[in-house]
């Protein structure tokens, strides 16, 4: 079906070449990873697996830590957008900062941060030891937990919140006028129709914890996780083990891919039209109810922001190796970051700004033909585009690697293959920020323009594209901030010389240079923060408009 | 420019939407397309401005051949049903924006498009975007747009069903008299058949991708060719009735063992037909034994006219109006004898 009628061949032959494009990128790592596990001769990977209990300990791990951090992220989450949505309290404005909190603090550094407080050599264990009190150990499930939750609350605080905010009030009206308590009601007719969103974003905590190796390798300790396992397998010193970081990337697979398709399952099962959803005006909580609200919600904000305060006074505090002497302040770390080894920096700015240019011109371009101009193969493009959505970093990282090895298209080891790998990482968030403005534009307007005498494609460049400008402009921004933070694909492809700011953190706190850490985090954290404010502040750029 | 289309086929979603339709339109003229949603007129709009491939059959704008040609090069001027401004734009650029992709001078163009936005009365309007017009300045927008080129012919998607109903009437008239003032052949699509009468020279009554029929308003209202276009154009009973007796014309029909006049097309042969009478062609009296009896069940008052609904002996039902200072002339449950007026019923073959 050509709706564009005449002229549609042009579209045809775009879909054609950004599916090669895909075919080579995405499916042909994709199907590496896979097919690898069987390796050529000798032992396959999944017998290896069979035989070491490790393995069986670390997935079983893997799904506990998953299951347990979704719950408490939901703990924390559903109560948090269920008092934003529905009351208006003392602090309440804070709140609002949270959605970009996820953006703002790279997970590595809130992992950094809980170390530096309560981690072996952390300032409160000290100060505890100091009068003689041992703090438990913060390493293992503890800290974890702990930190992955604080990482990954948010999300589900999002989803909920757009689900409550979509929830017809007057369907609860209609549940009171029936004879029903307004508790009662609200359990009743609400619970229904946002619980489907709850468990939703649980379940995407669940990928992401199953995913997340940095936070996982630097708390986890004796915790065997399939993600560190993962990562071992293909960073291991004298040589990565290709059979088995394959076999374990396949395992993680089929671990999302259930979750996913869980997911898939919850949504589509709960997926009821609400018509013309009129939000609740929210009630005053005051008084003692009020305050406690209102102080639960302040206390999990400064635990979200914490990190960023921590890197500050990190970045400034002189250290000898990895011993902190808080109180002594010094600009001796930002001097060798900016001076003497500035490549990291350099090398982090230069890589996700190519990513962003070159990401946002294939989405934007993707999602066009996606959802304008439909034919044989959009639907497979739009579903390759979504597929690095199953895929955590470390395999997308995996999977480049071993493809790109050799081959005409040989670029392991050089600095596309980090570009590559953000673009690809992205790429589903891409598409989803383009499409969703696109869906929005009818498809009359260009029809208006051709009429009127101007071909198809300069149809597209004169009255779509304008009004593409503001989405493709907040995808800019979330691209360029996603990718600057990076860790998990980029750890795996770099090679020397081409650290990220990211990789160099992670590798200082692996070495427990905390301070350096910290100066480090601060020039990332504002490398995030500047374009996000130019973007709200100056331009008026709504971030989030495409979300839920 | 007159259109022509000759055996147009076109598929739309893997549908044949259009089997083989054939339709003259004089150079000059007002012709609408008439039809319920679904009955494929939006698709033949489009199948004549190039948005939608013919499959097989030609379209020709004046002698020329333009089903290859695509839309951008038609020279069409076209008015959408949702006016399809570009939002991002000004008025005058919205109005200049054709003149532009065809490379006029820019102090032509500002010529041009004031006086076209003069003539709208909508000059004091050129620097605003569409956002802060009402529904009518934007459809004054649109259709000046389409015209300030110069097109070949004029296309409207059912432009007045965005808006309200006095609004309506207001910008048909602007439509009509710009129509007019350019004299250029235009394809108006609507499902409204007061629109449809109102406002063209001739109309297409089309249903499920077929034109049932064409001609005049008052042809297609007083002569509808089926019991379809009848009820469609202006609303009509429906009544299965038998023929009993045939001259020149006239025909009397046995409905309920009553004898009916009505006229007839010359091919009218005896047996099963059915009668069509528009409900204002139908009078009412008290039961009296003469005429077709019926009983009074339902009555809805509109003001002008009073709607009756009334039942035969046998359970079928047909509507009556009558004019509003009768509105209580028959109660509920009341007998009443219907007389068929002999010039306005009608009787076609089933």
């Amino acid at each position: 079906m050509t709706r564009s009628g005449h002229g549609g061949a042009i579209w045809l032959w775009l879909s054609a070449a950004a599916l090669a494009v895909l075919s080579v990128v995405v499916v042909w790592p994709i199907l590496t990873v896979l097919s690898g596990s069987f390796g050529s001769g000798g032992a396959t990977g999944w017998a290896k697996v069979a035989a070491d209990p490790k393995y069986a300990t670390a997935i079983i791990n893997t799904v506990i830590l998953g299951a347990v951090v979704a719950a408490t992220s939901t703990a924390i989450g559903v109560p948090l957008a269920y008092f934003t949505a529905r009351f208006d309290f003392r602090g309440k404005a804070l709140v609002s900062v949270l959605p970009l909190v996820t953006l703002v603090v790279p997970e590595v550094i809130s992992a950094q941060t809980w170390i530096m407080l309560i981690g072996n050599n952390g300032f409160i264990t000290r100060q505890l030891q100091a009068i003689g009190i041992q703090l438990p150990s913060f390493y293992g499930w503890p800290g974890l937990i702990t930190v992955m939750t604080l990482t990954y609350y948010t999300y589900v605080y999002i989803g909920t919140l757009a689900a409550i905010r979509g929830f017809d009030h007057q369907l609860e009206e209609a549940a009171r006028s029936l004879g029903t308590s307004p508790f009662e009601s609200r359990l009743r007719v609400m619970l229904p129709v946002v619980l489907p969103a709850v468990l939703a974003s649980g379940v995407l905590v669940f990928t992401l914890v199953a995913g997340n190796f940095a936070t996982a390798t630097i708390l986890g300790s004796r915790v065997p996780l399939l993600s560190v396992l993962t990562y071992q397998a293909a960073v291991a010193e004298g040589g990565s083990d290709p059979i088995m970081q394959s076999t374990l990337a396949t395992i993680s697979i089929g671990l999302v891919m259930i979750m996913l398709f869980l997911q898939r399952w919850i949504v589509a099962r709960g997926r009821f039209e609400i018509v013309q959803g009129r939000g609740a005006p929210p009630g005053r909580l005051g008084g003692l109810a009020g305050a406690l609200t209102g102080l639960a919600a302040a206390t999990i904000v400064a635990l979200s922001l914490m990190p960023l305060a921590s890197i500050v006074i990190g970045a400034f505090t002189a250290a000898r190796g990895p011993v902190m002497r808080w109180g002594d302040w010094t600009l001796a770390h930002m001097e060798r970051l900016f001076l003497i080894a500035p490549d990291p920096i350099i090398n982090s700015l230069l890589y996700s700004a190519s990513a962003t240019v070159i990401g946002i011109v294939f989405s934007t371009l993707a999602s066009y033909l996606i959802v304008k101009k439909r034919n044989l193969l959009t639907p497979v493009l739009d579903y390759l585009t979504a597929l690095p959505l199953a895929l955590s970093g470390t395999i997308i990282g995996i999977g480049l690697v071993l493809t790109f090895n050799t081959g005409f298209f040989a670029i392991t080891g050089t600095a596309s293959i980090i570009v590559l790998a953000y673009i690809v990482r992205r790429l589903p968030f891409g598409i989803r920020n383009a499409s969703s403005t696109l869906y929005n534009v009818p498809n009359s307007i260009e029809e208006a323009s051709i009429s009127l005498g101007v071909p198809p494609l300069r149809s597209f460049v004169n009255v779509v594209l304008p009004l593409m400008v503001p989405a493709i402009a907040a995808a800019a921004v979330l691209t360029w901030t996603t990718t600057v933070a990076e860790l998990s694909a980029s750890i795996i492809v770099y090679s020397g010389g081409r650290e990220t700011m990211p990789i160099q953190i992670y590798r200082l706190i692996d070495s427990n240079l905390m301070a350096l850490a910290s100066a480090h985090g601060l020039v990332l954290v504002t490398a995030i923060l500047v374009p996000i404010i130019v973007a709200t502040r100056v331009f008026r750029i709504d971030l989030f408009a495409s979300r839920s | 420019m007159g259109i022509r289309i000759e055996n147009l086929a076109v598929a739309y979603a893997g549908m044949r939407v259009i089997d083989g339709l054939s339709l003259d339109v004089e150079p000059g003229s007002f012709f609408t397309l008439l039809g319920p949603s679904g009955c494929g007129k939006t698709t033949l709009l489009r199948a004549i401005a190039g948005f939608i491939p013919a499959e097989t059959g030609r379209v020709f704008f004046g002698g020329t051949d333009v089903t290859r040609l695509p839309a951008h090069l038609r020279d069409i001027g076209m008015v959408f049903q949702d006016y399809a401004l570009f939002p991002d734009k000004t008025v005058f650029d919205n109005v200049a924006y054709g003149l532009r992709a065809r490379k006029r001078p820019e102090d032509e163009i500002r010529k041009r498009v004031d006086a076209a936005l003069e003539r709208v009365g909508l000059e004091k309007f050129h620097a605003r975007h569409p956002a802060a017009l009402s529904g009518g300045q934007r459809q004054r927008v649109a259709l000046v747009r389409a015209l300030v080129i110069k097109p070949k012919v004029l296309l409207m998607d059912e432009p007045l069903s965005n808006l309200d109903a006095k609004m309506r009437v207001q910008v048909r008239e602007t439509i009509i008299t710009m129509q007019r003032e350019v004299g250029i052949t235009t394809v108006f699509v609507t499902h409204d058949q007061e629109e449809a009468l109102a406002m063209s020279d001739r109309i297409g009554v089309m249903r499920s991708g077929k034109l049932e029929q064409v001609g005049t308003p008052a042809d297609i209202y007083r002569n509808p060719a089926t019991g379809y276009v009848a009820d469609f154009v202006g609303g009509a009973n429906l009544i299965d009735v038998e023929v009993d007796a045939i001259s020149t014309g006239r025909v009397t029909a046995r409905l309920a063992g009553n004898a009916v006049a009505a006229w007839a097309p010359a091919s009218m042969n005896k047996g099963r037909a059915v009668l069509i009478a528009r409900p204002e062609d139908i009078a009412l009296a008290p039961a009296n034994g003469m005429g077709v009896a019926a009983r009074v069940v339902g009555r809805q008052f509109l003001g002008a006219n009073t709607s009756y609904r009334l039942a035969l002996a046998d359970g079928r039902s047909l509507g009556v109006d009558l004019h509003g200072d009768r509105h209580d002339a028959y109660a509920l449950n009341a007998d009443v004898s219907l007389r068929f007026d002999p010039a306005k019923t009608l009787v076609l073959a089933s």
